[in-house]
């Protein structure tokens, strides 16, 4: 069967479809149905059960914002846990941080890593032979519960909350991430697009109030995450991360010497602005 | 239910259909024998005596791989009721888009695993199962499935589910207030009806909630899924499908240019596909009667008797002399395991082989493995070039 398109099966009522040039990869595994084409305008897409998680060329917005964010935020992060991302996107961007020692990343599925590795060589450029990289195939629930180790920065990079992903936007998860953090840290996430999906945000929101002295949300359009502004979870025990001053952001950003295409200090800054509608929907 | 047992009704075999004996001989009795072609034959006939409707096929029917290819190929669309029937689907790589998930009654995890998969439309026909749909709210659209009873119908799919047609406007009110998209209306008027009229009162019963524009919705209703029903020939009674669906697609007239038509076949394409051929494997004379009992029965293939009330043509091909009423018994211990009880026969020896065709629909669906006997195999003549590397498929030479 020869497919000449692919129609993202995420709202019954609204989609986005990509033309399918060429199929480089399709694959089911036990969790999941991945499959990575070609599109003129987006470069490689991957899909998985039909909804769209990445393309190589949008993949920066996301990437960028959920690495260089809490890092820069945290100033000095050594340790940063990964659960998740699977492409390495987050990775790459992640041990662009001279800062960073030590970076384990817990993937469900271990074909996603190596699919990635060799059909989107572009998301991790070398990053998973970086010696900083330690890889865990693990649920990222299970991994959580069970670690006795702390990290500066952890990222969630989940899917949606619907099917494998569902574990990572409990707060029992969110309870054993905030044991796992060091002194001083802070745990971003994954929260879908408000416009099309503000119960994400209302959950995540009602889980972090009762769990995290600050939290927040912050955004970033993502093309390819049909709907508007994303917003990526902010959870910390630590106030001040999130008050960084732009000056200070700015002077870390220059030292740190790191190549962005959609970061700046003052995206950073004005990130963390939200709708009325999204602050409604977390009872801000 | 005696009366309507073992009627041994002329079945027309196809003059150059498959050798019977040569099937059993190669791959073992009993046997289950399914015609691809015939599966073509059907949906195109259905496709033809309702131009415009999409065709989804019910699974559940005959929930066989190849049988969901050969549809899949010929462009048909699927209605599924469980995971197990998604995961179906998956393997086959059947696009979701062109899937609706049927079952009124549903849990967290089926909507979920329904999602995953990429089918969006979901059925509803109360307030709790709107609820359930309301996490999704973004994502899904919801038909409404309406009841029309029916008692007439062999299985009456009303009196299950279905709201209530007075009932109908408070229920799309109740869907609007939880902010859920009601794409359209659904209705099962029964399974092998007795006539088409019961479909023509249930379109024209949903025909106003198709054109009314309600206050509150998210949109106009765009979709009229007029179920299944459409009856399978089993005994030569069953007028053509032609003229059973004259009238509905008379009704289907009145319906609003902006509503999609759909429709759930499931027994009209299943059931002339697949033939069973079982074999006398055992005899005995029990008062003044020849009892034959079968290497097949109600607790395998022949269960749609039990469940779904249905006799099929029984043709032995071995009988020797004047037929007798004898008895037809299934291979199990349970002595409710009899397939006709007055049968017109002629002496059957041991190794006798008894065809019975129509076996398609809610047969191998409902077979069980009683007393530790396996399901009866498969096999697909004409299947698909897909399905030549599927390993549950034997492609015949």
């Amino acid at each position: 069967m020869t497919r000449n398109a692919f129609t993202e099966t995420l709202y019954d009522a609204y989609g986005q479809r990509f033309a399918i040039d060429e199929v480089y990869f399709e694959h089911r595994t036990d969790h999941q149905h991945l499959m990575i084409f070609h599109n003129a305008k987006f470069g490689r897409v991957m899909a998985l059960d039909g909804v769209i998680q990445t393309t190589e060329r949008d993949e920066f917005f996301y990437h960028e914002m959920m690495a260089h964010v809490p890092l820069f935020a945290h100033g000095n992060a050594r340790r940063v846990l990964i659960i998740g991302g699977g492409d390495g996107g987050l990775l790459r961007e992640v041990l662009k941080h001279r800062s960073v020692t030590h970076v384990t990343q817990v993937e469900i599925d271990a074909s996603v890593v190596e699919m990635a590795k060799t059909w989107l060589p572009g998301h991790s450029k070398g990053a998973f032979d970086d010696p900083r990289f330690n890889l865990v195939i693990d649920d990222g629930a299970a991994f959580v519960a069970n670690c006795q180790e702390q990290f500066d920065v952890i990222m969630i990079d989940s899917t949606d909350p619907i099917g494998p992903g569902e574990v990572l936007f409990t707060q029992q998860f969110y309870g054993h991430c905030d044991r796992c953090l060091a002194e001083g840290g802070v745990m971003v996430n994954q929260n879908g697009v408000p416009f099309m999906q503000l119960d994400e945000v209302r959950k995540t929101s009602q889980a972090f109030r009762s769990l995290f002295a600050d939290w927040h949300f912050y955004g970033v359009a993502v093309p390819t995450y049909i709907g508007g502004l994303m917003t990526l979870g902010w959870a910390s025990q630590t106030p001040a991360l999130r008050q960084q001053s732009i000056e200070v952001l700015t002077r870390r950003f220059e030292d740190a010497a790191i190549e962005t295409r959609y970061y700046t200090p003052a995206v950073h800054g004005g990130a963390f602005a939200l709708p009325r509608f999204v602050e409604e929907a977390i009872g801000l | 239910m005696n009366e309507a047992l073992g009627v041994a009704t002329p079945v027309l075999l196809e003059p150059a259909g498959p050798d019977w004996k040569a099937l059993v001989a190669q791959y073992g009795s009993p046997l289950l024998v399914l015609d691809c072609d015939r599966v073509r034959m059907q949906y195109r006939k259905l496709t033809q005596a309702l131009p415009g409707v999409r065709l989804h096929y019910a699974i559940k029917a005959l929930p066989n791989e190849t049988m969901v290819a050969t549809l899949a190929e010929e462009g048909a669309a699927f209605d599924i009721a469980t995971s197990g029937e998604i995961a179906m689907l998956e393997k086959l790589f059947i696009d979701a888009a062109d899937t609706i998930h049927t079952h009124p009654i549903k849990r967290d995890q089926d909507i979920k695993d329904a999602l995953r998969y990429g089918c969006t439309t979901f059925v509803a026909d109360n307030i709790d199962e709107l609820d359930k749909l309301v996490p999704y709210r973004h994502r899904v659209a919801v038909l409404i499935r309406a009841s029309f009873p029916n008692p007439a119908a062999r299985v009456d799919l009303s009196r299950k589910f279905g709201c209530a047609i007075g009932e109908l406007p408070a229920l799309l009110a109740a869907a609007d207030a939880r902010g859920l998209h009601v794409k359209g209306l659904s209705f099962h008027v029964g399974s092998q009806v007795d006539g088409s009229h019961r479909h023509v009162r249930a379109i024209e019963a949903c025909l106003p909630f198709l054109r009314e524009r309600r206050p509150g919705a998210l949109a106009r209703m765009t979709v009229l899924d007029i179920g299944g029903g459409f009856p399978a020939n089993y005994d030569g009674s069953v007028e053509d499908i032609d003229a059973f669906c004259a009238p509905i697609r008379e009704a289907l007239q009145a319906v609003p240019e902006h509503v999609e038509v759909i429709a759930e076949p499931g027994r009209y394409l299943a059931a002339p596909a697949m033939t069973c051929l079982t074999t006398v494997v055992g005899r005995a004379k029990r008062g003044d009667r020849m009892w034959y009992y079968l290497d097949d029965g109600v607790y395998g293939s022949f269960s749609g008797q039990i469940f779904d009330h249905t006799h099929y043509p029984l043709i032995p091909l071995d009988a020797e002399g004047e037929p007798q009423a004898s008895v037809l018994a299934g291979p199990t211990c349970d002595s409710v395991d009899v397939i006709a009880e007055d049968f017109p026969v002629g002496e059957m020896a041991i190794g006798a082989l008894i065809v019975a065709p129509m076996m398609g629909a809610y047969t191998a669906a409902s077979a069980s493995e009683f007393n530790s006997l396996p399901k009866t195999r498969v096999i697909a003549l004409a299947p698909p070039a897909s399905m030549d590397e599927a390993d549950n498929v034997l492609r015949l030479a």
